[in-house]
């Protein structure tokens, strides 16, 4: 079943184009992994799915609600489509658990009651539950990033994007967050990464996206995008 | 307490002395009155801050319709428009405009309400600027991520940048309010009985005016160093990292640590 379906999508930032007509189907429950060079759009393009960017023309079909028009509740839709960023942005004036529960309360209504426990439960699964009365100011990137991760995980979402999740990352720590990530991939949620991070690309994706210059170049399995028959460009990209 | 001037030692000092011994109670009136006035001005100033605050940070995106569009741009005009009056002019000016405007009108307003009001009014412009400033010195990324889990603009505002923003402001707010304690002394203009009109009628009443003013002085002086050492007491408790600067007022701010 399909979640995501993206047609005839530009987006522009003043006159400059940076998509250029991205037609995109989603299935549900599926990883699918954006890769590319620096400024080929990809962020560009998981933004526009959250509707934290505005599209300049195409439609963004979310279960067939196209989500671009001017009827979509948004904030509802954010609820369900959650994002991971590279620079965490864990709420700043907020302790651990209480990044985890202040969308639960404010966004879905759900009592504080059900919200602690939703949000330990997912604070657990990071390995983050000892740090729950943490100022997040306190914490390592690698921990941060796994709070950023149990909150989105705490909205419950379908779907939940990640913008190269460990790129602010030092080394010894990419892996912890990489680990967090393979253990939360279920059929339960579809889940759309962009990353540099290529073994694991090859490794969890049920598909891969190559972006160039705005466009999606290549789309297809692991094994199909790394083959000896890509073209030269992917090639160079993938080192291969 | 009436006393003849020539019972009043000719020497500098000695005059300063007979002028505190026997004007004490008049003094203690004139700095409760500007203390009163600054810390009310300051408070009022701040709750108003916030609310023109709201409006000066209306931003239009490509979904609003036209009334809604048309609504935050005139939030932000009309916002803009208060602070840049405010700041823009003497607060001396405002006092007189303020207080015989009403009175042309027949409104008598309350004297010690009118310097109230007017110290609220310019301390919302200036804090405005100081909580715009520090709103936009939150990194875009709390926004961005408030957004992103459904919380609403308002919200975001709310719960996550206003409190941040809030605290970085804490040394900003203390500044203002010792500017304000200094800057009542314009309101004797208006006839406010705080410390610097005191200080006037008591130099009048020995045409003794370097004695008199000397020792409003340094009761100003008292009453500034104690609230900064108070502040900075206060800032030391909520531990803040504070690397960012703002706005100030009229007279120059008075470093709090
Ligand atoms: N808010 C913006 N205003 C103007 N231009 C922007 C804006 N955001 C992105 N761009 C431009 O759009 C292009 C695509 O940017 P985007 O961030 O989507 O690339 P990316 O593939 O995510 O790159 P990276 O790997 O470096 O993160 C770039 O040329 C960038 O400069
Ligand atoms: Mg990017």
């Amino acid at each position: 079943m399909e979640i995501i379906r993206v047609s005839n999508l530009h987006k522009s930032f003043d006159d400059i184009e940076v998509l250029t007509d991205i037609n995109l189907t989603i299935e549900s429950g599926s990883v699918t992994t954006i890769i590319g060079p620096s400024g080929s759009g990809k962020s560009t393009l998981l933004r526009c799915l959250n509707q934290l960017e505005n599209v300049t023309s195409g439609s963004i079909l979310y279960n067939d609600e196209d989500i671009t028009s001017n009827q979509t509740n948004l904030n509802e839709l954010r609820s369900k489509i959650g994002m991971v960023f590279q620079s965490f942005n864990l709420f700043s004036n907020l302790t651990v658990l209480d990044n985890c529960i202040i969308g639960q309360e404010k966004v879905l209504h759900r009592s504080k009651h059900e919200s602690i426990d939703n949000a330990l439960n997912f604070l657990k699964q990071v390995g983050m539950y000892d740090f729950k009365d943490r100022k997040v100011t306190t914490l390592s990137g690698g921990q941060k990033q796994r709070v950023a991760i149990a909150r989105t995980l705490s909205m419950n979402p379908d779907i939940i994007l990640f913008d190269e999740p460990t790129s602010s990352l030092d080394p010894e720590m990419v892996n912890d967050v990489l680990e967090v990530m393979k253990n939360i991939i279920s059929k339960d949620y579809t889940f759309v990464v962009v990353t540099h991070e290529m073994e694991f690309a090859r490794d969890v994706s049920d598909r891969v996206i190559f972006m160039e210059r705005g466009r999606i170049v290549n789309d297809g399995t692991p094994s199909e995008i790394w083959n000896i028959n890509s073209n030269e460009r992917l090639k160079r990209f993938l080192n291969i | 307490m009436f006393i003849l001037s020539g019972s009043i030692p000719k020497d500098f000092f000695g005059g300063i002395w007979f002028i505190i011994q026997n004007n004490y109670p008049l003094y203690l009136e004139g700095a409760k009155y500007t203390l009163m006035i600054s810390i009310a001005g300051t408070t009022l100033g701040l709750f108003l801050a916030l609310l023109i605050t709201i409006f000066r940070i209306q931003e239009s995106d490509s979904r609003d319709n036209f009334g809604t569009r048309a609504y935050k741009r005139i939030s932000v005009i009309m916002s803009a428009s208060y602070v840049e009056f405010f700041r823009g002019t003497p607060m001396m000016v405002q006092a007189a405009i303020f207080f015989y405007g009403f009175a042309m009108i027949g409104i008598r307003i309350p004297i010690l309400i009118a310097g109230i009001i007017i110290v609220t009014l310019n301390t919302a412009a200036y804090l405005t600027e100081v909580l715009r400033a520090g709103i936009n010195s939150i990194d875009k990324g709390q926004m961005e991520a408030a957004r992103s889990i459904g919380l609403t603009r308002g919200q975001s505002f709310r719960y996550i940048i206003f409190p941040q923003a809030i605290k970085n402001m804490v040394p900003a707010i203390g500044n203002e309010l010792v500017v304000n304690i200094k800057d009542t002394a314009v309101l004797s203009v208006i006839g406010v009985s705080e410390l610097f009109y005191m200080g006037k009628s008591i130099a009048g009443t020995y045409y003794r005016y370097t004695e008199a003013f000397v020792t409003v002085a340094i009761i100003y002086l008292i009453l500034v160093l104690i609230t900064t050492r108070i502040l900075t007491l206060i800032v030391k408790w909520i531990n803040i990292p504070n690397k960012i600067t703002f706005p100030t007022s009229q007279s120059n701010p008075v470093e709090v640590n």
